[in-house]
């Protein structure tokens, strides 16, 4: 154990863990990896190419090595970071990226071969032969290489996404955060506060500084109790803020459960969605290590986050409590965290500084103008080589601190391009000009690193944010504190033959980044893609810098001349679980049910879902065992008696004015103003570009006052057209428009024998065809009283009505005609019904309205009224449509019981088949049960002229092809007698 | 009198209400609503002896009320007329206008607190990217709900009504339910 | 992104649909000489600028209005939002 004493664990509340099957114990306020180090745990995994032993680098999200498989089972994920795995009683772990057990990695044979495995390795051995790739050099290698394993079981937890408004954003809750919180707070401005980590204080809670002459802890307490008690302040602890979006729009992500064991009745994370007036960016700062030999055994970590463990977590991570330790510095920074392990008792072997005038600023030995130049230790650091004035010498550690400067954690400024600026007497790129509009970095993260100077800039920044939103700030009093000295030199690596570690999860070495220049792969960007510099999960937080200042001093160019990448969204890892949010399974997405939908479901139906439409398919009776014998009932039922559907998926747009005939004359190609009130059209709507749009049908039920009705898949598209048509191009016409698909439940009552049926319910409404012929329509009462609409139009081609009534009666009307119709033989039908009769009748609908079709192609070609205009109509006129000579025409199988499959190409018999003899393609195909044989509807060149002949319907995927007759598109009744009947 | 025996959007006999903690989600299948629609270059009526209101503001009277829901267009509510022909009912107290029927076009549920503004704003901060600080009492908009497009309309401090398509209820009701769920933990 | 929605005030994105160019408004005329041709470049051509693009947005889940929208199309700002309706009837006068 190498538990120090102090920290803000709770040592009242011991908790269990395992980690690869052994047990260890923490405390509440542990992370997983301090509470490994406090068990004298350093190694944790292996390294991504070279199966390096590997353990903690950092303290915080920026952790690149320690990654582990976390939670057994279903919840099993993987590459999480232990450093900020909050601990939790019964918390499993495991490492990962090794074959065997972790201290004997069986693949740890590729450090042997590392030669071969410099950058540019891939690219260079694995390029031929090309088939390769695919089948052996791509599985080989992301076996090899890799992290952690999925479990391949489904997520069992619950997701959720939400919504959130603020005048003012702040990101991160350290001194910069908590004193810009407090400011707008206090100003009564609305504030979300978000943190990643699950306590308020940010490196204050790492830090031995003390506020007002308190621990910073207690004075981070107080701010976080006055912020609770304000209700215009909201504190998001848990929660990373991941991107910037246009227009002060960031992205969130909150860790509801994950610091449970399982996530309970919680939902496991959130994915808030924030609209903030204005952002204030707190996020601190990553530090950068100095690259020297063999720099990457477990027991080498930042040394601000060696700081860090000993501060917050009283962990050292050593093997043994007696171990030394020793900082590795190039300022100021390393002298702190000597200075603080001192003060916890920690056995300091010294600070070696690369600064030749470097002093001791406590009781420890200064290595001044020195440098590590290698390390020992199989599993575990045990040595380090130190080089002053030219001599070398080995001396024993059981952990070494690296202080190599503070990089700002800038990246959400740079997620609008934004570009880094570099301050040379920080060595450390900044905030620069260009970032997201209202973001405002503040203390660290804008290079204000100081205790006193974050601060103070928290508070500016926030007063900056309110005084742009003319909010008035009160002047508030910050606590006192101090700014450590932070001195430092530029160096930036340590020059040497031997491997030095730039990205450690990537395993990118300092030779690595010279063999890149070698190959001219300079620029910045070109050098990330060729090392895989900074591509990790951890995006390169800790690496990235380093890297581009060796290739600055291997080109002789300044850091800024050789520039920066700059980042992208998330700043972190992002589940995809959390931003698929949400529902999955049934309830994936919203259904539409029609009014009769429990109705059909109590028949026994087969639903299909049709958009978000739940429609009944077919409806099996006791006895069928396969859809078809359903569905030749059903359609046989309409033909020779009657048959009940639900159309109401039918869009409907009510359209009234005094211009509402004229506008539908502009809308649809043919002419609807000269409609007759209580008359039906049928109407085709073409695009602007000329080719057919959408088809349905036109009821005049006043003199201004129109229903039109679209396809069911296109109903929302039809009714942002006609807004289009109403508001962008004739504002002047008096329409108005709205949907009313919904409101009315539709149920068509199709047969020769749905004129008696519907006399059974009609309050004595006259259903002669003198009276209501075919395409008639009319408001009536049905049932004693209630109102309804009935339309005489017909898709199957027999005699027909729709009905309609408001859809709280939907399901009650449905039930009616069937008990008044038992003795007709009424017959509800589904979908598959509705399409085998429309394709007996030869209507047109999805298949053949796809798009590239036109009115001719359908036949349709004169309805296209040359006396108007009307959209699209002057485009249908054009060469290139006008000419197209394939038309609308019927097929039958010349063996009546093959399909001719839809999607099959027609070719002349005999004929070649190529693309250029190609004659057209099969576009719907069903059994006909009327004609008790597979029929199909299909565009053919000149179809219309022949009539009669066989043709080959030819499926190549499938290797089929078949003999079919040519015969006009309405099997059925052509005439159309038994519509008008 | 009809005898044919109506359904609530949900497909039950009687309308749904189910209570999470301080707040309770009920079906209002009793509210009649009829589209209004200005006629070009016509004055705003005063159906019913409402004044029609302003952009995204909502008025009652009594069991009368209305909403905006576009540049001369409102929705009239009527409670407990539902099974009336409320749209013929408007035409004849708004002469000229384009009147449409619209009860059944959509389901109304109405939210309502127990514990002040809280609760229901921690509902909506789950389903609706709106500031609920914008939504105050008298105010509605039309938004999206899960994929779903829904008007709210904010009746008191503590009552929300959210009206969304008829076909959608079940998914509606799933979606507010689960997250009115979600608040107790 | 957020567009100013000249009655509603900012609304998400999310809220509406975007069809693109706003020169769609200025449909050419059936019946003037060389119609065809004016419909050819109505349809099928459209700027495409980096940089200030008017544009056309549908507020399908909000009031159902048709928006003109001028966005820089680099920087994403917006500089201004107008009902279609006004903009049309406004050519018009």
């Amino acid at each position: 154990m190498t538990r120090l004493n102090g920290g803000l664990i709770d040592r009242t509340r011991p908790l269990n863990f395992t980690f690869n099957g052994k047990a260890y114990r923490g405390f509440e306020g542990d992370t997983l990896a301090s509470a490994l180090l406090a068990n004298g745990v350093r190694l944790m995994g292996r390294s991504f190419k070279y199966h390096r032993p590997r353990g903690v680098i950092a303290a915080g999200s920026e952790e690149p090595n320690a990654l582990v498989e976390l939670r057994e089972g279903a919840r099993q994920e993987p590459n999480t970071r232990a450093t900020v795995a909050e601990l939790y009683e019964g918390l499993s772990a495991r490492s990962q990226n090794h074959v065997g057990p972790l201290h004997r990695d069986l693949m740890a044979v590729n450090d042997l071969a590392s030669p071969f495995f410099a950058a540019g390795f891939y690219y260079k051995t694995f390029m031929w032969p090309k088939a390769f790739w695919e089948k052996l050099y791509e599985p080989a290698i992301r076996k090899a290489a890799g992290l952690g394993s999925l479990s391949m079981l489904p997520d069992p937890d619950a997701y959720d996404r939400g919504f959130l408004h603020c005048d003012l954003l702040v990101i991160g809750g350290g001194a910069a955060g908590l004193s810009a919180a407090l400011t707008a707070g206090r100003a009564g401005a609305q504030v979300v506060l978000a943190d990643e980590d699950f306590r308020l204080g940010g490196r204050l809670l790492m830090e031995s500084d003390l506020l007002n002459g308190a621990p910073a802890s207690d004075w981070v307490e107080t701010v976080r109790a006055e912020l609770e008690s304000l209700p215009n302040v909201r504190i998001m602890t848990r929660t990373t803020v991941f991107g910037v979006y246009d227009h002060g729009v960031f992205g969130a992500v909150e860790r509801v459960a994950d610091h449970l064991a399982t996530p309970g009745d919680k939902v496991r994370q959130t994915l808030w969605r924030i609209t903030a007036k204005r952002a204030v960016l707190a996020a601190g700062a990553t530090e950068r290590h100095i690259p020297f030999a063999d720099n990457d055994r477990p027991g080498i970590m930042l040394a601000g986050a060696l700081r860090a463990y000993a501060n917050r977590w009283a962990a050292l991570p050593v093997a043994d409590a007696g171990d030394a330790v020793a900082i590795f510095t190039n300022g100021d920074d390393g002298h702190r965290t000597a200075c603080d392990l001192l003060a916890k008792g920690a056995k300091v072997l010294g600070v070696i500084d690369t600064r030749a005038d470097a002093v001791a600023q406590g009781d420890y030995r200064v290595f001044a103008g020195a440098q590590v130049t290698g390390s020992k230790g199989r599993l575990g650091l045990t040595q380090i080589e130190i080089t002053q004035g030219g001599h070398s010498s080995w001396h024993a550690v059981g952990a070494l601190g690296v202080a190599g400067g503070w990089n700002p954690n800038l990246h959400l400024t740079s997620h609008h391009r934004g570009r880094p600026h570099w301050d040379e007497s920080l060595l450390a790129f900044v905030p620069g000009q260009g970032g997201p509009q209202g973001l405002i970095a503040a203390g660290a993260a804008a290079g204000k690193g100081g205790t006193a100077e974050a601060l103070a800039d928290g508070k500016r920044a926030a007063q900056a944010a309110l005084s742009d939103l003319e909010i008035a700030a009160p002047e508030i009093m910050l606590p006192d504190a101090a700014d450590t000295p932070s001195a430092q030199q530029a160096f930036w690596h340590v020059p040497g033959k031997k491997r030095a570690w730039v990205d450690f999860q990537n395993d990118v070495t300092v030779k690595d980044v010279k063999l890149a220049h070698q190959e001219n792969m300079r620029p910045v960007e070109h050098l990330k893609r060729w090392t895989t510099l900074g591509m990790a999960t951890d995006q390169g937080k800790t690496s990235n810098i380093s890297a581009l200042a060796v290739m600055a001093e291997l080109t002789g160019k300044t850091i800024p001349e050789t520039g920066t990448t700059i980042f992208r969204p998330p700043y972190t890892p992002v589940s995809l679980s959390v931003l698929g949010g949400g529902d999955t399974g049934q309830h994936f997405r919203p259904h539409r049910l029609t009014p009769t939908h429990d109705w059909a479901k109590a028949q026994g139906a087969e639903f299909v879902e049709v958009g978000q439409w739940m429609r009944a398919q077919y409806f099996p009776q006791p006895g069928e065992t396969h859809w078809r014998q359903s569905v030749d009932r059903e359609a046989l039922a309409v033909r020779s008696a009657v048959g009940l559907c639900d159309v109401t998926t039918l869009g409907k747009v009510d359209v009234q004015g005094a211009d509402a005939g004229e506008f539908l004359n502009r809308l649809y190609a043919n002419m609807m103003g000269t409609l007759k009130v209580g008359m039906v059209r049928y109407g085709l709507m073409l695009r602007e570009d000329g080719h057919a749009y959408d088809d349905g049908t036109c009821a005049r039920l006043g003199e201004d006052h129109y229903v039109v009705t679209t396809t069911t898949a296109n109903a929302g598209l039809v009714y942002r057209q006609m807004e289009f048509a109403r508001q962008c191009l004739w504002p002047e016409l008096d329409v108005q428009l709205i949907s009313t698909t919904d409101a009315w439940a539709q149920i068509a009552v199709a047969g020769p024998k749905s004129r008696e049926l519907l006399s059974r319910i009609v309050d004595g409404f006259d259903l002669s065809n003198e009276a209501f012929p075919f395409m008639a329509c009319a408001s009536l009462t049905i049932c004693n009283g209630l109102r309804a609409r009935l339309f005489r139009i017909s898709f199957s081609g027999e005699l027909a009505y729709e009905i309609a009534v408001p859809a709280r009666y939907g399901h009650a009307l449905m039930q009616r005609l069937m008990e008044q119709g038992a003795d007709l033989g009424v017959t509800p039908y589904g979908t598959e019904t509705l399409g085998v009769l429309r394709i007996e009748k030869g209507h047109a609908a999805g298949a053949e309205l796809n798009g590239q079709t036109t009115a001719q192609m359908l036949g349709l070609g004169r309805m296209v009224s040359q006396k108007k205009d009307g959209i699209g109509a002057v485009m249908s006129r054009r060469e290139g449509l006008d000419a197209d000579r394939r038309r609308l025409v019927g097929l039958k199988s010349v063996s009546p019981q093959e399909q001719v499959a839809a999607g099959s190409h027609l070719f002349t018999e005999g004929a070649a088949q190529t693309m250029q003899t190609d004659q057209g393609w099969v576009t719907s195909s069903c059994y006909s049960p009327h004609l008790q044989g597979y029929i199909a509807l299909a565009y053919l060149e000149d179809g219309d002229k022949r009539l009669g002949e066989i043709v080959t319907a030819a499926n190549p995927l499938e290797g089929r092809e078949l003999r079919a007759e040519v015969v006009s598109a309405h099997f059925v009744d052509p005439e159309g007698g038994r519509l008008r009947d | 009198m009809t005898d044919l025996l109506p359904v609530t959007a949900m497909g039950d006999s009687a309308p749904r209400s189910e209570s999470f903690g301080p707040l309770t989600l009920s079906e209002n299948a009793g509210l009649a609503l009829a589209s209004l629609a200005l006629r070009q270059g016509q004055d705003a009526p005063t159906p019913f002896g409402l004044t029609l209101p302003d952009v995204a503001r909502a008025v009652t009277s009594g069991e009368l009320g209305a909403f905006w829901t576009g540049r001369g267009q409102w929705m009239i509510e009527a409670e407990g007329k539902a099974e009336s022909d409320f749209a013929a009912a408007l035409k004849a107290e708004a002469p000229g206008c384009s009147v449409t029927e619209q009860t059944d076009g959509f389901v109304v549920f109405e939210v309502v607190s127990e514990a002040g503004t809280a609760p229901l704003e921690a509902l909506m901060s789950k389903l609706v990217n709106i500031d609920p600080k914008t939504l105050g009492p008298g105010c509605c908009t039309r938004t999206g709900l899960e994929h779903m497009t829904v008007f709210l309309v904010r009746r008191s401090e503590t009552r929300l009504a959210v009206i969304g398509m008829r076909s959608l209820a079940g998914s509606l009701w799933h979606a507010l339910s689960q997250a009115a769920h979600r608040l107790e933990y | 992104m957020l567009i100013p929605h000249p009655l509603l005030g900012l609304r998400d994105a999310q809220e509406f649909t975007y069809l693109g160019d706003a020169s769609l408004l200025n449909r050419p005329d059936p019946v003037a000489p060389g119609a065809e041709a004016a419909f050819c470049d109505y349809v099928f051509l459209r700027d495409n600028p980096a940089g200030v693009h008017r544009e056309l947005w549908f507020h399908e889940q909000g009031d159902r209005s048709w928006l003109v929208v001028t966005r820089n199309t680099v920087t994403h700002e917006i500089l201004s939002a107008e009902l279609a309706s006004d903009v049309k009837a406004g050519a018009a006068q």
